[in-house]
């Protein structure tokens, strides 16, 4: 068999306000440890950093202490008529110079409603140009995520489904509706629920994140491994699936 | 280029799960349930799938409580039933609800006919909104000290039911029964520790939804030793591989390992139930 290639897509780093949380170093540590290739990450303070801050401290942290860049980071953005960060056409064209190639969001920290009145300048480009629009900002607030996906239903873009509760009566309806939405799985327990969704939806709809640093890496990789599904699905899953997200994004 | 990762290393436990998705010793889940569940999608909730996937990963017997035991007020006789449907694998607890005494009654009443199948009681005080210290559940817990019987307790932190407070006052105060404490006061790791510590030796650390937690099983270990830990699931909740993933992930010794996923099991109920 094949050697499976993991991109963890939910991984978190740097310190928050209120504790000391793992930082670069430690992710790497763990991926070397559990044989992770790459990852995407947002930065652990992104919620009371800001934006803003948030947006020039991860790629410092990246370019500082990431040499071999197994690491691609998400940008956050806020609404377009505060001109707090770069506009559309300057924002995207920089995300690759700041290691950046998803984006992210967060409007329950950053005090806006997340919709087209307020998103629509920076996620209309987004979407012409396939990038990846990452919701863990959304995750166990249902009823905000699905009035998200109703304003922006041709997304790119990966919500969080793991809660250790099983949540296949909010995931499914979401994966059946919106074709560009794909789930990731961090957290999600299910006994062989991952083969189910699979079958379902397809497992191009499915992308393998821990979420460290709650979670290690390690238990959610044998799950996947071990999920009794086909090699090709497991790879797709594990990481194929996100690295063709990122062959079709235009950054 | 990778290093070598802890699934790469010949002859490993991480190894043998990943290569084979097993191992070469049996492995006990000490905390399950079945049946269909008012609040999650579960496929996998009847037995027949259940017994599928344990016995993919080589679980040789789960502990299980009906769901219809804990969150309605009957079920134990299903769950017996479903023992009987698959001997080699089941085991059962009977499910206490305190707000029904004389339903208490009635099922411990039953519990030698129900052998070899019953092992212990479950308490999910959470849920049952009385708290363990309660004396409506004085008459299960006289029953399991007689006999020395496991008692799974759901357990969380800050819980006024099942908290750490009243878990410690729980099991310093009845030294006979087998307290196993599920989820291990989750929070309040202190808690779990003084539970372990300051008990007659009669308490274990039950791990369902701590493994893959990052560092918590390492922390566990470090507090009480991996000979007061027991491996759980909540099957149907929680996948057994992702579980078993949790555990032999973590930076511990495989005698740690092994000693939480099956030797443990067998040094409280025997080789042979």
């Amino acid at each position: 068999m094949e050697k499976i290639r993991f991109f963890d897509v939910c991984c978190g780093v740097g310190n928050s306000a209120v504790k000391p949380r793992p930082g670069v170093a430690e992710l790497l540590a763990d991926m070397d440890r559990f044989g992770v290739e790459r990852a995407l990450v947002y930065h652990n303070c992104l919620n009371t950093l800001g934006a803003e801050s948030a947006n020039r401290e991860l790629p410092r942290m990246l370019r500082e202490e990431d040499p071999e860049h197994r690491l691609t980071g998400a940008l956050c953005i806020l609404p377009s008529q505060c001109p707090e960060l770069p506009p559309p056409d300057r924002f995207f064209a920089a995300m690759k110079e700041n290691l950046c190639s998803a984006i992210t969001l967060d409007p329950f920290s950053h005090r806006y409603v997340p919709c087209r009145l307020t998103l629509g300048a920076y996620l209309d480009v987004a979407e012409k140009r396939r990038i990846p629009v990452l919701l863990n900002a959304f995750a166990g607030k249902w009823n905000d995520l699905y009035a998200f996906l109703r304003e922006f239903p041709r997304l790119q873009c990966i919500f969080h489904g793991g809660d250790k509760w099983g949540n296949d009566r909010y995931i499914r309806p979401l994966l059946e509706a919106y074709p560009g939405a794909r789930v990731e799985l961090a957290g999600y327990w299910v006994p062989e629920g991952i083969a189910d969704l699979a079958r379902a939806y397809g497992p191009e709809r499915i992308l393998w994140g821990s979420g460290f640093p709650q979670y290690n890496q390690g238990s959610s990789m044998l799950q996947l491994k071990q999920s009794g599904l086909d090699e090709a699905a497991i790879a797709l899953i594990a990481g194929k699936n996100f690295e063709n997200m990122l062959e079709a994004a235009q950054c | 280029m990778l290093k070598q990762s802890i699934w790469e290393k010949a002859g490993s436990i991480p190894a043998k799960f990943w290569n084979e998705g097993r191992a070469d010793f049996p492995v006990y889940d000490m905390h399950g349930h079945m049946g269909s569940h008012y609040g999650i999608y579960m496929a996998r909730g009847e037995a027949p799938e259940m017994v599928a996937h344990l016995k993919r990963i080589g679980v040789r017997h789960l502990c299980f409580s009906h769901h219809e035991a804990l969150f309605g007020t009957e079920g134990n006789a299903l769950a017996v039933e479903m023992c009987r449907r698959f001997p080699d694998t089941l085991r059962m607890y009977v499910g206490i609800n305190p707000n029904f005494p004389e339903k208490i009654k009635r099922d411990l009443a039953m519990f030698d006919k129900w052998q070899p199948y019953a092992v212990g009681l479950k308490f999910l005080a959470d849920y049952h909104k009385v708290p363990v210290t309660d004396p409506r559940y004085e008459y299960a817990l006289k029953f399991a000290s007689e006999r020395k019987l496991p008692v799974l307790n759901h357990t969380w932190g800050t819980s006024p039911y099942a908290g750490g407070k009243v878990m410690l006052d729980l099991v310093t105060k009845w030294s006979e029964p087998k307290f196993f404490l599920g989820h291990c006061i989750f929070g309040e790791w202190d808690y779990a520790e003084r539970c372990v510590k300051e008990s007659a030796g009669n308490v274990w650390l039950e791990l369902t939804a701590v493994p893959g937690e990052r560092g918590r099983i390492e922390d566990l270990v470090r507090r009480v030793g991996s000979k007061r830990i027991l491996y759980g699931t909540d099957l149907p909740w929680f996948d057994e591989y992702q579980a078993v993933g949790g555990v032999v992930s973590a930076d511990i010794t495989e005698d740690d390992m092994r000693n939480i996923l099956y030797r443990n099991a067998e040094s409280i109920l025997g080789k042979d139930w």
